[in-house]
């Protein structure tokens, strides 16, 4: 019995101990923050914002446009290919 | 390719006319006092939202006529509008959450009008998947998709009056200030002519694919008959 009472004893110091040490260490790390009296007012530049939305369109568009052009001239070189290889075949008959 | 007509070109000039005129009818519309100056970002972020819908009622207009007609030129349609949905899927889904990102400090909220608009997006990118890696019946396979794509469109619209979000309501267009709306409108009627331009360029392309694979084919007999 009095062994039991000696092992909560020590057990409750040991969690009075732990208690105190993260007591201790909340209230050094809450110290970290530094008090500042006129908090400068965070801006969000506006204009970059909507330059930018304005660009990615017409960046989008003009991508698009090239990678069709680009489509449009291996269509017209493929029919010139195959053009010149039925001429050097030579006429049918 | 054949010449392009009359039409496309007034198109292009418009358009060129519109791309200088309506960034100074933006600039020079008032400035709404809650949001600021980034609520121009509406000016061009909402007409991309609705050619984004216009191109997936299109799509499945074209694969309805692809589906049940046999219809190659529905076909030929319905892919042309899904890559110009997909283009204005990126326009609309980067310029809103730059707007986002000042009008309520964060760059994306998982509310109803984002997320279905990004479950579009991602239907008309299936689509084209689908009809690229899909195999021989891919591309049916692409147009069924489109009707389901075509069924989210009035979700989409709908969402922001159905559940609360912070998106601003369909009411906004209509209640808008007079120098707004005259902004507002010339911007939507340029960005309708982009699209029509590109959606014209883009069938033109895909008819002289079709073009070039029958010539193909003829070629391929010609010279097999030519040969020794």
């Amino acid at each position: 019995m009095t062994t039991m009472t000696a092992a909560w004893k020590r057990i409750g110091i040991a969690l009075a101990a732990a208690v105190a040490l993260v007591a201790w260490t909340g209230t050094a790390l809450a110290q970290e923050f530094e008090k500042i009296e006129n908090i400068p007012k965070q801006e969000i530049p506006a204009g970059r914002f909507v330059s930018i939305a304005y660009g990615i369109i017409w960046l989008a568009v003009l991508a698009y446009v090239v990678m069709v052009a680009a489509g449009v001239k291996r269509v017209n070189q493929e029919i010139a290919d195959l053009k010149r290889r039925v001429d050097r075949t030579g006429p049918r008959g | 390719m054949r010449s392009l007509g009359t039409g496309f070109w007034v198109a292009v000039a418009l358009a060129a006319v519109g791309f200088l005129v309506v960034p100074s009818l933006i600039l020079q519309s008032p400035i709404e006092p809650n949001m600021g100056f980034v609520q121009k970002i509406f000016y061009f972020h909402v007409p991309c939202a609705i050619m984004m819908f216009l191109s997936t009622f299109v799509c499945a207009g074209g694969s309805i006529a692809y589906l049940f007609k046999g219809s190659e030129r529905g076909d030929r349609l319905a892919l042309a509008s899904a890559e110009l949905g997909v283009l204005f899927g990126i326009c609309t889904l980067t310029t809103g959450p730059l707007w986002g990102r000042k009008a309520w400090g964060v760059w994306w909220q998982w509310d109803a009008r984002l997320t279905t608009s990004l479950l579009l997006f991602l239907m008309l990118v299936a689509y084209l998947l689908a009809r690229r890696y899909g195999g021989p019946a891919g591309r049916k396979l692409a147009a069924a998709l489109s009707l389901f794509a075509a069924i989210n469109v009035p979700l989409v619209y709908k969402s922001v009056d159905i559940w609360r979000t912070v998106h601003p309501k369909t009411t906004v267009v209509t209640t808008l200030d007079t120098r707004m709306r005259v902004a507002f409108w010339c911007s939507f009627l340029l960005i309708t002519l982009v699209w029509a331009v590109l959606l014209i360029i883009r069938m033109r392309l895909e008819r002289a694919r079709a073009e070039l694979a029958t010539l193909r084919l003829d070629a391929e007999d010609e010279l097999a008959e030519g040969r020794p």
